[in-house]
C-alpha cells in the first residue's frame, strides 16, 4: 500500500515574519532554521549536488531578507520560501550551463554520481527527469505539498501541476517496477 | 475506464487529491482486472519511499553564515552578489518584456556611423595591444559608485579592480578576490570564519580558456557585436576626453560586457530587453560609457520582484564610465600583480603545459601566428585531452583533439543546434550556431576548433589539419543536422526569414520526425528558435500564462514563462522561441517570414 502523504512543512508565526520583516535578525535566524532543512532538501533535488544546493540555500535566504517587507500575508509563508528557493536553483542551474560550456565538453555524456546504492539508483532516476517534473514531484513527495500549493510555487495551474506529478511518475516507471529485482537501469 | 485514466486516478488518490464516490469505486474495479496499473501504484510507493529516505541531520547549517552575512552588512542587502545571467534566468521563468520599441530587428540605423559599428568592432580587435582605464561603476542598489581600474596586455593579461572586488588573470594562472559568503566548487567548503573576503588562486588555466574568466568584450566587445545587425544610433560625444559613438543595444546583447564585470565585480541583475548605451572609443571601440536603464513593460515587473529588485521604467540601474584611458602605451607589470592578503581557495583548472598531442596542427594558420600555449587537460571522469593554441599577439586560435572521447554528441560543446560544413577533402565539419566553433567527428580522433577569428578562418584552419570529418553516428545528438534544402523538402510550406536575418548568423537547422527547427544565434546572448511542424490545431497550452496576439493576421498566443509565440499557418503548427529577445522583437521576425 502507498505511504500516507502527510504534510511535513510547518508554518510560523506571522509575528516573527513581522519581526523579521521590519530587520529583527534575531527572528530572520529562527526563520532560517525552521526552513534551512526543507530549503536545502528541496534544492539538492533541483540542481543535484548537495555543495551547489548549500550554496544556493544561502542565497535563498539572502534573498527572502530581502524580500521580506514586500511580503503579502495572504499567502502562506512557506510556499513563498520555496517560489524564492526554485528560482535561485534555476538560476543556478542557468549559471552552471553557461561557466560548465568547456568543462562539460571533456566529460563523456550521460554520467552520474555513485552508483550502486538504492539511493543513488531513485537520485540518478530523478535527475535524468526534465525539471519541471522533478520540481513538481519532489514538491509532493519530499515535503508532502497539496497540488494547490505546488502550483503556486512553480506558477502553474493546479491541473498543470496535477499532469507534471503523473507525467513523472509515469517517466520513472521503469525505475520503480517492483518485478526487476535492483532496478538501476533507466 | 482506461488503463491511462487510471494510472492518472491512482496518482491523485496517492496524494489524497481524487476523494471518494463513483471515480474510486470504478478506479478499484480497474485495478482489480489490471496487474499493469497495480505495478504502476505500487511504483508509486516505492518512488515515495526511496525519496523519502534521507539520513538525519545530513542538512548543512545555511542559517550560521547567512546571519553572519546579514549583520555585516548593516542590513544593506540589496548588492548580495547575483550574477547577470542570473538574471537571465529569472527572465526565463518571470517572463520577458513585450513590446519593447527601443530595439527593433534589422531597424534602420539613424545614422551611418551606427550601422558600421559591428565591423569597425571586429576590425578593431587587432589594434588594442594594451590598455589602462580608470572606471567608475555605479548601480542603483548601492550607496556609492565605486571607482576601480581596467587593465590588459594582449594576448592574456587582464586586471579588473571594482571597490575592493579585483580579478586578475595572467597566462595559465587567475585569482579573484571578491565577497563571498561560500566557495563555489569544488567540493564543499565551509564560509570562512573571518572577513568577508575570499581569495581564490586557480591555475593550469587553459590558452583562452571561456570557462576561466577574460572578459575580453570588455576591452573591445567583439562578442557583444560580432553578429549585430545595426542599431540604433546616439551620435557622438566626448567621453574621457576621446571621441565616442553611441548605440543603443539591449542587455543581451552586449551579456558578455555586463556578465564579465558581474563575474569580477557582483553586479546587479539587468533584464534581457533593457535597453543599454553603449558610447565606444571612435579609434579603437573600446567600451568608454556603458549606461542600462530599466525597461518599461509588466513582464519586467514580474521579473524584477523574482529578481529581488525594486526599478522605475528609465531609470539608470547600472553605469560604468571609463574617466581616464590610455591605449597601446606600456602598462606596468604591477598592474597584475595578484591581490594581496593569504589565498582561501586554491585550485587547478586541468591544463598541463606539454607538446599539445593529440591535437594536431592546421597546414596554415592566419599571417602573423605563432604557436602560443600547448599542453594536455583532463577533467576528472573524462578523456585526456590534448591543446595547442597560436596568436599573433592579440587575435587568436585553439585545437583541442581527444582520441578517447565517449560519443553521443560532439566533442568540443558546440551545442546541440549545429550547421553542417564542407570542408572539402577534410570531410564533414560542424559549426556551432554562432559559428565560433567548428567540430569534427574523425576515425579516431574528435577536433574542436575555436577562436577570436572571423568563421570563415576558423573553417579553413579546420579543413587544414590533416583529419578526415565524418558524418555524426545516428544516435548522436546532432545526427539531425540538416540543410534547408533537406527541411523544405521534409516540410512543404516551410517558412524562412525573408532575406535572411538581420543581426544573426546562419541557421542551423535540424529535422526531427516532423518536425523542422531553425536556430538562428546573434551577438552576445541574443538569439531565436524556429520550430514548424505539420499539425491540425496547436499543441495545448503548457503553461498557462500564455496572452493571445495576433500574429501574421491570425490569432496566436505568446508565453511570456517560455518566451514563445505560437500560431498556426497553412495546415503547420509554427512557433518562435527565445529567451532574451522581447514579444515586439519576435513578432517583427514573424512578420518578415515567407515561404522557402
Amino acid at each position: 500500500m502507498t505511504p500516507e502523504r502527510e504534510p511535513r512543512v510547518e508554518e510560523l508565526d506571522p509575528a516573527l515574519i513581522r519581526a523579521a520583516a521590519a530587520g529583527d535578525l534575531a527572528a530572520f535566524e529562527r526563520i532560517v532554521r525552521a526552513y534551512q532543512q526543507h530549503v536545502w532538501r528541496f534544492l539538492r533535488r533541483l540542481v543535484g549536488d548537495p555543495a551547489a544546493a548549500e550554496d544556493v540555500a544561502q542565497e535563498t535566504f539572502l534573498r527572502v531578507y530581502r524580500a521580506l517587507p514586500g511580503f503579502a500575508h495572504q499567502a502562506r509563508f512557506s510556499t513563498w520560501v520555496f517560489q524564492i528557493a526554485r528560482n535561485a536553483g534555476l538560476d543556478e542551474l542557468r549559471r552552471r550551463r553557461r561557466r560548465d560550456r568547456l568543462a562539460a565538453s571533456v566529460r563523456p555524456p550521460g554520467t552520474v554520481g555513485p552508483v550502486g546504492e538504492a539511493r543513488a539508483e531513485i537520485e540518478a532516476a530523478l535527475a535524468a527527469l526534465p525539471v519541471d517534473l522533478r520540481e513538481a514531484l519532489v514538491l509532493v513527495e519530499v515535503f508532502g505539498l497539496p497540488y494547490a500549493e505546488v502550483a503556486a510555487v512553480v506558477g502553474v495551474p493546479v491541473g498543470t501541476a496535477k499532469s507534471r506529478v503523473f507525467r513523472a511518475r509515469e517517466q520513472l516507471r521503469a525505475w520503480a517496477r517492483p518485478d526487476e529485482g535492483a532496478v538501476g537501469d533507466v | 475506464m482506461t488503463c491511462d485514466a487510471t494510472r492518472l486516478a491512482v496518482s491523485l488518490r496517492a496524494d489524497g487529491e481524487l476523494g471518494d464516490g463513483p471515480a474510486a469505486e470504478r478506479l478499484d474495479d480497474h485495478l482489480a482486472g489490471c496487474p499493469d496499473c497495480r505495478r504502476f501504484e505500487a511504483g508509486i510507493g516505492r518512488i515515495r519511499n526511496a525519496l523519502r529516505f534521507e539520513p538525519v541531520g545530513e542538512a548543512p547549517d545555511v542559517a550560521s553564515p547567512v546571519i553572519w552575512r546579514l549583520s555585516r552588512r548593516n542590513g544593506d542587502v540589496r548588492d548580495a552578489r547575483s550574477p547577470w545571467w542570473a538574471a537571465a534566468a529569472v527572465a526565463v521563468v518571470a517572463g520577458l518584456v513585450a513590446g519593447a520599441t527601443f530595439v527593433g530587428v534589422a531597424r534602420e540605423p539613424r545614422s551611418p556611423a551606427a550601422a558600421d559599428i559591428p565591423a569597425l568592432v571586429v576590425a578593431a580587435q587587432p589594434t588594442v595591444d594594451s590598455l589602462d582605464a580608470r572606471i567608475r561603476v555605479t548601480e542603483s542598489t548601492r550607496a556609492a559608485p565605486r571607482d576601480g581600474r581596467l587593465a590588459y596586455r594582449a594576448p592574456e593579461a587582464l586586471a579588473l579592480t571594482v571597490g575592493a572586488d579585483r580579478l586578475v588573470v595572467d597566462g595559465d594562472r587567475w585569482w579573484q578576490d571578491a565577497a563571498r559568503a561560500c566557495s563555489p566548487a569544488p567540493g564543499r567548503v565551509r564560509c570562512p570564519a573571518d572577513g568577508p573576503r575570499w581569495l581564490r588562486s586557480v591555475t593550469g588555466r587553459e590558452p583562452f580558456s571561456d570557462a576561466a574568466p577574460l572578459p575580453l568584450d570588455l576591452v573591445v566587445p567583439v562578442d557583444s557585436f560580432a553578429l549585430a545587425a545595426g542599431s540604433a544610433g546616439l551620435g557622438e560625444r566626448t567621453v574621457a576626453g576621446r571621441a565616442a559613438i553611441g548605440v543603443t543595444v539591449t542587455a543581451a546583447q552586449v551579456a558578455p560586457f555586463l556578465g564579465g564585470l558581474a563575474d569580477a565585480a557582483g553586479l546587479r541583475p539587468v533584464h534581457p530587453a533593457d535597453p543599454v548605451e553603449v558610447w565606444l572609443d571612435a579609434d579603437h571601440l573600446v567600451p568608454l560609457a556603458v549606461t542600462a536603464r530599466a525597461g518599461d513593460d509588466p513582464g519586467r515587473a514580474a521579473w524584477a520582484r523574482a529578481a529581488g529588485v525594486a526599478d522605475a521604467p528609465g531609470q539608470v540601474i547600472v553605469d560604468v564610465a571609463v574617466t581616464s584611458i590610455r591605449v597601446n602605451e606600456p602598462v606596468g607589470d604591477d598592474a597584475f600583480a595578484p591581490p594581496a592578503g593569504p589565498v582561501d581557495e586554491s585550485t587547478t583548472a586541468g591544463f598541463q603545459p606539454g607538446d599539445g598531442a593529440p591535437a594536431p596542427e592546421p597546414a596554415t594558420l592566419p599571417a602573423g601566428h605563432r604557436p602560443h600555449r600547448a599542453g594536455t587537460v583532463t577533467a576528472a571522469g573524462g578523456p585526456a585531452v590534448g591543446l595547442r593554441s597560436w596568436t599573433d599577439g592579440r587575435a587568436w586560435v585553439t585545437v583541442r583533439a581527444t582520441a578517447g572521447w565517449a560519443g553521443g554528441r560532439l566533442f568540443g560543446e558546440v551545442g546541440p543546434d549545429v550547421r553542417p560544413v564542407d570542408l572539402g577533402p577534410a570531410g564533414r565539419g560542424y559549426a556551432s550556431a554562432d559559428g565560433r566553433r567548428v567540430a569534427l567527428h574523425g576515425d579516431g580522433l574528435d577536433v574542436v576548433v575555436t577562436g577570436s577569428l572571423p568563421a570563415a578562418d576558423l573553417r579553413a584552419v579546420a579543413a587544414g589539419l590533416g583529419v578526415v570529418g565524418r558524418p555524426v553516428p545516428p544516435g548522436w545528438a546532432e545526427a539531425a543536422t540538416a540543410t534547408l534544402p533537406d527541411a523544405v523538402q521534409a516540410l512543404p510550406g516551410l517558412l524562412v526569414p525573408g532575406g535572411g536575418l538581420a543581426g544573426f548568423g546562419t541557421a542551423a537547422v535540424r529535422i526531427d520526425g516532423d518536425t523542422v527547427s531553425q536556430t538562428y544565434a546573434g551577438p552576445g546572448d541574443r538569439g531565436l528558435t524556429l520550430v514548424q511542424r505539420a499539425a491540425a490545431h496547436l499543441p495545448p497550452p503548457s503553461d498557462g500564462d500564455e496572452v493571445g496576439v495576433a500574429v501574421r493576421g491570425t490569432a496566436g498566443r505568446y508565453s511570456y514563462g517560455r518566451g514563445q509565440l505560437d500560431w498556426m499557418e497553412g495546415g503547420v503548427a509554427r512557433s518562435l522561441r527565445s529567451p532574451t529577445l522581447a514579444l515586439g522583437e519576435l513578432l517583427a521576425v514573424a512578420e518578415g517570414l515567407e515561404p522557402a
